[in-house]
């Protein structure tokens, strides 16, 4: 299906890619922008072989226009602190409180079961959506860039000027933020069933 | 006895953030020992450990 005619699947992917934008650039307009770019781009060219899904490619697409619209905006001096905020969002000692004073676990995580078997049901990816925009703007800009875009961590920092510390810090925050989420939004209300 | 006195070498605080740094940057020979026998002894941090695991997997998911 080389040259399958895409036009039609293209708009209904708009809401995800937006949601996307929006994480990684905290800007509304630009998000809009870099969407637009986007399905131009996919209707413009070829590249849609069929193999991987039409979202999977169409990330692709998105990544760079997103690393591209972050590239720019570090170039502007007016925006250059976009990112200044960070330091607000990387105290790991908050994470404190989810321990007691000796370290250990405070509560500790429950067993989920089989998660994977959430991965399947859409309300369960509707979680995944609060839980990730529950979290602070930076910190979900990271992860994003990190989990969905995959970039690798030294171009992370390289993007973001800040150091692999701050960067482990802030995925760890991530991460921690969106294990408790999912086991208050979820798997405490739908498993594991004993 | 003996297993769970090397388990405690870091604390669960120390495990948990080896378990994410993990996912991103390779652990030195000493880290992955300790954690690895922490994790040995630790339910809630081996649960954790399957947990973040779990959320690559669920972010996958959530871009195709």
């Amino acid at each position: 299906m080389a040259s399958t005619d895409i036009s039609g699947d293209l708009e209904p992917q708009r809401g995800y890619l937006l949601r996307v934008a929006r994480l990684q650039l905290s800007d509304e307009a630009l998000a809009e922008d870099v969407v637009q770019e986007t399905l131009l781009a996919a209707l413009s060219g070829s590249g849609f072989s069929g193999k991987s899904s039409l979202r999977t490619w169409l990330t692709g697409i998105l990544k760079h226009k997103i690393v591209d619209a972050i590239r720019k905006k570090q170039r502007e001096p007016t925006v250059a602190s976009a990112f200044g905020d960070i330091d607000s969002e990387m105290d790991i000692e908050d994470f404190d409180a989810m321990f007691n004073e000796r370290g250990g676990w405070d509560p500790k995580p429950a067993e989920w079961g089989n998660p994977e078997d959430a991965l399947n049901q859409r309300q369960f990816l509707d979680i995944m959506d609060l839980c990730l925009e529950k979290l602070p703007p930076n910190t979900a800009r990271v992860f994003m860039m990190r989990e969905v875009m995959e970039l690798e961590t030294d171009e992370i920092c390289k993007e973001l000027t800040i150091n692999a510390n701050n960067l482990w810090v802030i995925l760890y925050r991530a991460r921690m933020a969106l294990r408790q989420c999912l086991e208050q939004n979820w798997f405490a209300r739908n498993g594991p069933a004993t | 006895m003996f297993k769970r006195a090397l388990g405690h070498i870091i604390r669960c605080k120390d495990a948990s953030r080896l378990v994410s740094r993990r996912e991103d940057a390779p652990l030195s020979e000493w880290q992955q020992l300790v954690l690895r026998l922490h994790l040995s002894v630790c339910a809630a941090c081996s649960r954790f450990e399957k947990q973040v695991e779990f959320l690559r997997s669920a972010m996958q998911r959530y871009r195709q």
